[in-house]
């Protein structure tokens, strides 16, 4: 293990490495305090909250209530879908059955393909089969195409270094293959689902590449930006951002605060 | 496999030939013009796919209370934009779309061509849609020009008619020249030519379209200007001529003359405001932009003339029967006034002059069509001061900027070779 | 032949989802990358001009050559940066809820969308951008430093703030499955720091770096955003080259790209678990 002067230095490190993570957030929060005639460059043109008041008026071209919404009930279907396939698939993977090398580099191809081409090619293919492409449909499909190779390598990093004595262990004391699954390998793999949660939730949220083409007629809230950048944008797209910023840790915050709460009660 | 990238053809047939008999039987509900605002019309959604320039939820608003059509509006960008309309007809019933993407997605055959005698102010259409020419006198600028792409033989024909028919394609809405925009607080000689944006002067500081086939005009512009061999047609250049353009590309890359490329309309703004760029190809509106945050930009009028763009809207060919005759009800509405003057509040210009006129005040009027110094305050829709009184427009009056236009964007027939002359460029 | 059953219905709805939104438009993309085409039109074929042009052209070589440089500056820099964040969440950072709670700090900036982000790099790497007004207030440059945007720098460091989560997530992974009485031991044995991390973590991360570098590397072989926006669109790369050709519904000449940049991938991939095989235990 590190020494103290060791420890030191990464906890630097990972200090400037949030710091670096944080670099656009916080040009994104100083700028989005821009006066009424501020753009969205420095300088700055007066402060002020004007930015965060228009956030919840009408803009000009675009929907963010609706826009939001969308990609928020979008990103919990990904999420969900996501843990369940890739931990299903990752049990699958546990030992080789015929098909799973052809399995393993189909997912990989899946991120490989550029993702314009395979939003293209789930749009011709929708079109074909006379179906309305939709966000919730072929957008959900596309998105997954992308999360699922996330979750299945981090699952089969998980299982790779899986003990499974403590499972055998489970089978000789007469628990079931659920029963095994439900009370020996999730609570050992929960740290990685969540992870994959996260991630799933994460690249959901902003996915644009692949939804471009297989969201129909209503977008999600990175196409409707995309959307809005064709014409005159104000610093109402930085107040969104450091709006959800914001959200997100007081969210994290109060998730925190009532986790305290149970674990004192407890 | 046949035909995969393309709808299903047999299919479209079928669909073609039902939406023609609900046309039949929908124009026999309308005919007398002016139209009765139906009452079944008012609760008709129209799906409208469109960049964010005339995506404006203004238009949408406006529409629903003078004709109770709901216009459910989807922004994208042009690339996307072009993919869904070749692609996806079923995602939109109307196409908001450049004449440059036209010459691409209407042969596709997803869109259906528009009859002229049900709109109502065909006639007044600015000439610059129908015959090519802003004034009689006036000559055909170089390039896709709109009139090129405007017309068809039939509702269902996919090849273009070179001069005016029945059958429109797009029914004009929107178009503008666009020109060098400078940053006159930091150049301080006067800009009067397009090979000023090459000037040495300004290396590191300069900036073009990062669209290929609009990109590669901007420089046969400059090239031109320079005094180099002139192009027969800048819009369709031949193989030599784009080999000429990316070399003189390549050469400048090297130099380190470019700063940033700018593809959409906000990055062109943020490039001039931050300063990253002094002199660039810009579009009017975005010039305002810049100078609406109180940082000094100049769009800038040049001897060789301007580079123009214009869009319209289209009917994708599913739309049958009522909600045809809402499309239609709605293409009217575009043309008769309002929306025409909205646009021209914000710099662009709309197709019908006259009924746009009939609705913004003389001062107005005068400030962005005529030319004139500013009688009164100039407003921005939002209501804040554009311009103060005394103020005059960059570039003139209307005709003197229209009149100017020396190429369309294009769409070359040499655009196979263009693209990877472009790559070479970028990877150079 | 019941485990095989069993594996098959595991992996059934992994299966099932890519057959539909990947194997489809996989099968649709090979087969117009044949096609043939014109500015105007689609012309359903069987023709290898598309490859014949992909293969005979300088440009694609040297596009292939600079997205390789891009990936692998990228992959070294974040493998480096992503391993001590890691091994720092893992084995000084201790709890649970303290570590989950430094990785939902890490990834809280990527909720604000990537092009709101992307929008943002230019006042903060600008000439008149947060970074340069803060170095030039503090006397360390006396000139608004121009690299920091619109160049290669700025691509591999806008890769490198994309990407590093994506090697920190999976070598953490691994590291959290080491058994702690192994070093220990290791450590009661006389091994000193270098030593149990040269012969008992790194080893045993194996599987997390390689998978971690997949992800870096596939992402950056396929990016054609962060390259475009970052270096001002005047650096190249594969993903941008096939972008443009969409753009202008060339979608053969796309297509054959896109087959071009798969078969290149996948062979990368195939190296790398070649060297190290992260389901060997399976």
């Amino acid at each position: 293990m590190p020494g103290r002067f060791g420890r030191g230095l990464l906890t630097t490190l990972f200090g400037a490495f949030v710091l670096f993570l944080y670099g656009p957030t916080l040009t994104i929060m100083v700028l989005s305090f821009q006066g009424p005639d501020g753009g969205l460059t420095f300088p700055m043109n007066g402060v002020s909250l004007h930015w965060f008041g228009r956030l919840f008026e009408q803009q000009a071209v675009g929907d963010f209530g609706a826009s939001v919404t969308r990609s928020l009930i979008l990103a919990a279907l990904v999420t969900a879908a996501t843990v369940v396939i890739s931990l299903s698939a990752g049990m699958a993977f546990r030992r080789r059955f015929t098909g799973s090398a052809l399995l393993f580099y189909l997912t990989i191809s899946s991120l490989i393909l550029p993702s314009i081409l395979v939003g293209l090619g789930i749009g011709l293919s929708f079109n074909q089969a006379e179906l309305e492409p939709s966000w919730w449909g072929s957008a959900l499909g596309a998105q997954l195409t992308w999360t699922l190779p996330f979750g299945l390598l981090i699952m089969l990093a998980v299982f790779n270094r899986f003990d499974h004595a403590w499972e055998e262990a489970a089978r000789d004391l007469g628990a079931t293959s659920w029963q095994s699954f439900a009370h020996v390998v999730l609570p050992i793999v929960a740290p990685s689902v969540i992870g994959i949660a996260l991630f799933g939730f994460t690249l959901s949220f902003d996915e644009f590449a692949r939804t471009l083409l297989t969201a129909g007629t209503d977008n999600t809230l990175p196409l409707e930006i995309l959307g809005m950048t064709t014409t005159v944008t104000t610093p109402v797209l930085y107040a969104l951002g450091s709006m959800s910023t914001l959200l997100s840790f007081l969210v994290i915050g109060l998730a925190l605060l009532g986790l305290l709460r149970y674990r004192a009660r407890a | 496999m046949k035909d995969q990238s393309l709808p299903g053809r047999t299919s479209l047939t079928r669909r073609g030939a039902l939406a023609l008999a609900g046309a039949a039987v929908g124009s026999g509900a309308v005919t007398g013009f002016p139209t009765i605002w139906a009452q079944n019309i008012r609760n008709i959604t129209l799906r409208q796919a469109g960049t964010g320039v005339s995506g404006l939820n203004a238009i949408a608003e406006q529409c629903k209370k003078d004709t109770g059509i709901t216009l459910q509006l989807t922004v994208m960008d042009t690339d996307a934009l072009a993919q869904r309309a070749a692609t996806q007809p079923r995602s939109f019933d109307i196409a908001d779309i450049e004449y440059m993407t036209t010459k691409k997605v209407y042969p596709v055959g997803t869109m259906q061509a528009i009859e002229r005698r049900r709109i109502t102010h065909a006639d007044k259409i600015v000439p610059i849609f129908t015959t090519g020419r802003l004034t009689p006198a006036s000559a055909i600028a170089q390039g896709t020009a709109p009139h090129t792409v405007g017309f068809v033989a039939n509702r269902l024909a996919t090849a273009f008619e070179p001069s005016q028919t029945e059958w429109m394609t797009l029914i004009p809405t929107i178009y503008n020249a666009d020109t060098l925009g400078i940053r006159p607080d930091l150049i301080n000689r006067p800009i009067t030519n397009w090979k000023d944006l090459v000037d040495p002067a300004f290396r590191g500081k300069a900036s073009i379209v990062n669209v290929p086939n609009i990109g590669i005009m901007d420089a046969a512009m400059v090239m031109e200007s320079a005094g180099q061999a002139p192009y027969a047609d800048k819009g369709n250049m031949t193989r030599a001529e784009i080999d000429r353009t990316t070399a003189f590309l390549i050469d400048l890359k090297r130099q380190g003359h470019f700063r940033a490329f700018w593809k959409t309309f906000d990055e062109s703004v943020n490039l001039m405001a931050s300063g990253e760029v002094i002199i660039q190809s810009m579009w009017s509106p975005a010039v305002a932009a810049v100078r609406s945050r109180g940082i000094a930009c100049t769009y800038q009028p040049l001897a060789e003339g301007y580079r123009a763009w214009g869009g319209g809207l289209g009917i994708a060919r599913h739309v049958s029967g009522l909600q045809l005759d809402a499309a239609y009800e709605y293409l009217n509405w575009y043309l008769s006034g309002w929306t025409g003057a909205y646009l021209n509040r914000q710099g662009y210009y709309s197709a019908v002059l006259e009924t746009a006129k009939a609705q913004m005040s003389p001062a107005e009027w005068d400030f962005w069509m005529e030319g004139k110094p500013a009688a009164t305050d100039i407003l921005a829709p939002d209501g804040r001061v554009m311009e103060r009184a005394g103020a005059v427009r960059d570039g003139g009056s209307f005709t003197e900027r229209m009149g100017k236009v020396a190429c369309w964007n294009s769409v070359m027939n040499e655009e196979r070779y263009m693209v990877q002359k472009w790559n070479e460029f970028i990877a150079a | 032949m019941r485990g095989t059953v069993v594996s098959w219905l595991l992996a059934a709805p992994l299966a099932l989802v890519l057959a539909v939104f990947l194997v489809v438009p996989l099968v649709v993309l090979v087969a117009v990358s044949f096609y043939d085409y014109d500015s105007f039109r689609l012309i359903p074929d069987f023709v290898f001009t598309n490859y014949i042009e992909v293969f005979g052209s300088p440009v694609t070589w040297r596009t292939y050559a600079k997205t390789f440089w891009f990936a692998g500056i990228t992959w070294a820099i974040t493998l480096m940066l992503g391993f001590w964040i890691a091994y720092y969440l893992a084995f000084v950072v201790e709890g649970t809820g303290r570590r989950t709670l430094l990785f939902l700090l890490c990834t809280i900036p990527f909720w604000t969308s990537n092009l709101i982000r992307m929008i943002a790099w230019v006042p903060f790497l600008g000439r008149n951008g947060l970074l340069n007004q803060a170095l030039l207030g503090a006397g360390v440059i006396d000139q608004p430093l121009e690299f920091l945007l619109f160049s290669d720098f700025a691509v591999v460091l806008a890769f490198v703030h994309l990407y590093t989560l994506f090697m920190v997530v999976p070598i953490f992974n691994t590291m959290m499955r080491i058994d702690r009485q192994l070093i220990e031991a290791a450590v009661d044995a006389g091994a000193d720091f270098w030593r149990v991390l040269r012969h008992v973590i790194i080893p045993l991360c194996k599987p997390g770096i390689a998978i971690g570098s997949i992800f870096v590397i596939v992402l950056v072989m396929g990016d054609f955003v962060t390259v475009r926006l970052m270096s001002g669109g005047q650096s190249a790369s594969v993903g941008l080259m096939i972008s443009n050709q969409i753009s202008l519904l060339q979608y053969p000449a796309a297509a054959a790209n896109a087959v071009v940049l798969l078969a290149v991938v996948l062979l990368m991939v195939a190296a790398i678990l070649r060297a190290i095989d992260i389901r060997k235990e399976l």
